[in-house]
């Protein structure tokens, strides 16, 4: 189980963690498909996270949700924001209610990455690399 | 499909513990029909088959009778761990059970209190949890009416085997009679209140000493019954002839306003989620942080028509039983009399608000140092004390409050209130929970003549009648209060402010 802290942005079904839902924004639609932004969040670190289909009706703010081979990666049309998402292969599923403490700053979708120059697999937050620049 | 005992909606979690619980019976399934193996288990062998027979029951009731068989048969610790393991379920699940196992819940209970199993009245007290407050829906008066039958039912055997737990029923049913008797009547509420009279009363009019041991919340809840006439009896002679409950030593009401109510009651009116979200406030959150939980308590526990009563249930449990240690007790973790600010503040009804400033007040009223805590009385000094930059008004609305009490709260015994509440403020100055009570009688932003009156209060406790004192300047002039101050409502009213005949 990661803390939110630690997800960097891949295009890997990777990320395992758990976390409260803060807030839900309108819901979408996508093609087909209902589409909701949240803002999620666990005691390191809040994020935001697309709900999609049913997972837009069932949960809701105070929800504790866990989330197995998801994937923090940028959204369609949109590379500068970074989402955390279930997608075909993770799933998301509601574990409890309330009882978790959080924080809302760092948001890790407000982060801005940015490939690693010397491996473009791996992205870095943007005051990172200006800080490995410097020192290099 | 496999067997279930939850309802469970999509993208929601399988509970662990009922995944235990259908593993072991899926393991042992071939050994549940007779007949059965009565080898001697190991202690892990023996837990699986406790587990698979509760599964079993709740999943097959057509063979429920064939696996309570086969517990009686193999039990070996007094079905201690049995109903261990019901208490968790309910405590954890209840909600979520379908209602076929809910049935084979009380079904099985009954087989309990049958046997006398070790832990049956913690599997009742488990239940009476679930009945909540204010709910008027069809499941919730259904456990009502099954828990009022069984207490009825079993009213010998619990008497001379747990005599404490019909105690308990009887604070759980003057409760919930209050929230009955709000409501529109229909048949299945008519036939519920009817239960619900006759268990109160019979257990008031044949074991009164019994009762006594709830101590002054059992006057608090009696408060709100004197309009039904049965109760109306009861007051009549608590207050005039206290003999008649023909217990020897027991002259006056004031005997029970002198017994601290003891601290397991308040668990009784409050389900186990709603302690857990509480205790988790109380504990985790910080101050400045708790906005969104407040919100999501309100939106589960506050949102239906009529459940607001359950507020003055969970101010006598914040005050009560939740005392947090000094750990916890940080600058930085959200206090309890902050919850109590925001609780009060939610309240939209004037009598459902009065209720819980009663609540909150309730052992300042009767506080005695040799026996009553000094945390139960902590909170509503320091809500008043810390509202004063903010939220003044809230300091004003208490403390009007407090005074209305004291003069009215039980008019033949107003020495006995104003000496407990006395008391409580000397206690909270001495134990240190406020430095001094000036920051209250020397506030400009609260009425002059609240704080004469106060004052007057701050004296009594000083022991001081004629003397000077620091602060004479604002009590030297002790007038009577103006009449349209005890005209406001007090809530509930002591049946002494009511016309009893």
């Amino acid at each position: 189980m990661q803390f939110l802290k630690d997800i960097v942005p891949a295009a890997l079904n990777n990320i395992n963690t758990k976390f409260i839902v803060l807030d839900k924004g309108r819901i979408d639609l996508e093609g087909q498909h209902k589409t909701c932004l949240a803002l999620v969040a666990d005691e390191t670190a809040a994020v935001h996270f697309q709900m999609w289909g049913d997972e837009c009706d069932v949960f809701e703010p105070g929800d504790i949700i866990r989330l197995e081979n998801g994937i923090f990666s940028y959204i369609r049309n949109n590379r500068n924001n970074h989402v955390l998402r279930a997608g075909k292969r993770g799933k998301a599923e509601k574990v409890g209610e309330f009882t978790m403490a959080y924080v809302e700053k760092p948001n890790m979708s407000e982060i801005h990455w940015v490939p690693d120059p010397k491996n473009p697999k791996i992205y870095l937050p943007v005051d990172f690399t200006s800080y490995i620049s410097s020192t290099h | 499909m496999a067997l279930k005992i939850t309802e469970r909606g999509i993208h929601e979690a399988e509970n662990p513990i009922e995944v235990s619980f259908r593993e072991a019976f899926e393991l042992l399934k071939p050994q549940l029909n007779p007949p059965f193996t009565l080898k001697v288990l190991t202690k892990e062998e023996y837990s699986n088959l406790n587990k698979a027979l509760i599964f079993g029951i709740f999943s097959q009731p057509n063979l429920a009778e064939v696996h309570i068989k086969h517990l009686h048969a193999i039990v070996i610790d007094g079905y201690d761990l049995f109903t261990c393991m019901l208490v968790k379920i309910v405590d954890e699940l209840y909600v979520k059970l379908v209602d076929s196992v809910k049935i084979q819940l009380i079904w099985v209970t009954k087989e309990m209190l049958n046997v006398l199993a070790i832990g049956f009245d913690k599997l009742m007290v488990a239940l009476l949890r679930q009945i909540v407050g204010g709910d008027f829906s069809e499941g919730n008066l259904w456990l009502c009416l099954e828990m009022v039958a069984l207490f009825l039912a079993n009213w010998d055997c619990l008497l001379e085997e747990e005599p404490l737990m019909l105690n308990k029923g009887l604070y759980v049913f003057l409760r919930l009679l209050a929230d009955h008797y709000g409501v529109p009547s229909n048949p299945m509420i008519d036939g519920l209140k009817r239960m619900e009279v006759v268990f109160c009363v019979r257990l008031l009019r044949e074991q009164f000493l019994l009762c006594l041991k709830i101590g002054r919340d059992l006057i608090r809840l009696l408060q709100d019954l004197v309009h039904i006439p049965e109760f109306k009896a009861i007051w009549r002679d608590l207050l005039l002839n206290p003999r008649h409950f023909g217990v020897d030593g027991f002259k006056d009401i004031s005997q029970i306003y002198h017994t601290k109510t003891p601290s397991s009651y308040f668990l009784l009116r409050v389900t186990p989620e709603m302690e857990t979200k509480l205790r988790f406030l109380l504990t985790h959150v910080k101050l400045g942080n708790q906005k969104r939980y407040q919100v999501w308590f309100a939106k589960k526990f506050l949102g239906v028509p009529g459940s607001e009563v359950i507020l003055t249930d969970i101010v006598r449990f914040i005050c009560c039983s939740v005392h947090p240690s000094s750990e916890i007790m940080q600058p930085d973790i959200l206090p309890r009399w902050a919850v109590i600010g925001w609780l009060l503040t939610s309240c939209r009804k004037s009598y459902v608000q009065a209720n819980l400033k009663l609540a909150l007040f309730y052992d300042w009223l009767f506080y005695d140092e040799t026996t009553d805590n000094v945390m139960n009385i902590e909170p509503a000094i320091l809500l008043m004390v810390n509202s004063i930059p903010n939220y003044i008004e809230v300091t004003r609305t208490l403390l009007e409050f407090l005074l209305i009490v004291v003069d009215n709260y039980d008019i033949e015994r107003k020495e006995i209130v104003s000496r407990g509440v006395s008391t409580a403020l000397s206690t909270l100055v001495k134990r240190g929970v406020v430095s001094s009570l000036d920051v209250l009688t020397r506030c400009d932003m609260i009425a002059p003549v609240h704080r004469e009156m106060f004052g007057k209060l701050v004296l009594v406790m000083q022991g001081i009648h004629s003397q000077k004192i620091g602060s004479a300047s604002i009590i030297h002039d002790i007038s009577p209060p103006p009449s349209h101050l005890l005209s406001s409502s007090l809530g509930s009213q002591h049946p002494n402010r009511v016309n009893c005949n």
